[in-house]
């Protein structure tokens, strides 16, 4: 059960949507303030829908439509 | 045949000859026998960071049905294209059709510019007119019938 106390209250089942590179808006909820990528164990997404968004963000990342950090000049 | 989903950005100096390059790997593919079953251009838009020294990149984007000879042949063309600054391709399982997400902000975006133009040059014609008539104060949305209407006159 603890699983479902990591998640946040009132968030919706969000790994019902697919991740996509091209959705920026969706994928910046998983990525934190310094542009890394939100853990499993905070954002409560199971293990294949990480692997899924790790996947997503990295290419949008290599677009450059997402940092990878922010330190970007 | 497989499905490939393509982007490619393309240097902001460069931007005017997009249309005719996007012309060209089309050709290039039809000529192979492939299919092109999207094509997006999502316009130049800030990069999160510098590439090669470079803000700012024009980026397109498209979905494809190739074979490997035609795909290579694409990929080299890009590798050998200075203007190309960077490319993705990846493997899709279907023909993807319908706008994609970025696409429709770019839309949504160039509508707003649009609508800004018109509403300034409305502003300019009703600020104009107000020097000889005082009615035209919050009539905005008449106000291109108005024009219009006068210019018939």
């Amino acid at each position: 059960m603890s699983r479902f106390r990591r998640r946040r209250q009132g968030e919706v089942n969000i790994q019902s949507e697919e991740a996509d590179y091209k959705d920026l808006d969706f994928l910046r909820q998983f990525i934190g303030e310094t542009g890394k990528i939100v853990p499993a164990r905070i954002s409560g997404a199971s293990a294949k829908f990480q692997r899924k968004l790790t996947n997503e963000i990295n290419r949008a990342r290599f677009l450059a439509l997402l940092p990878y950090t922010d330190q970007h000049k | 045949m497989r499905h490939y989903e393509i982007v490619f950005l393309v240097h902001p100096d460069q931007s005017d000859q997009v249309p005719g390059m996007v012309e060209r790997y089309q050709s290039l593919i039809e000529r192979g026998g492939g299919k092109v079953h999207r094509i997006e251009d999502w316009g130049r838009r800030q990069l999160t960071f510098i590439i090669a020294k470079i803000h700012k990149a024009h980026y397109v984007m498209m979905n494809i049905e190739v074979d490997k000879p035609t795909l290579d042949e694409l990929e080299s063309s890009f590798r050998f294209n200075d203007a190309v600054i960077r490319h993705l391709m990846i493997r899709r399982k279907q023909a993807e059709t319908g706008q994609s997400k970025i696409y429709e902000e770019e839309l949504r975006d160039q509508e707003k510019e649009r609508e800004r133009d018109r509403r300034r040059e409305e502003d300019v014609a009703s600020r104009r007119r107000d020097g000889s008539n005082d009615e035209e104060g919050g009539r905005a949305e008449n106000t291109a019938d108005d024009t219009a209407e006068e210019s018939a006159e």
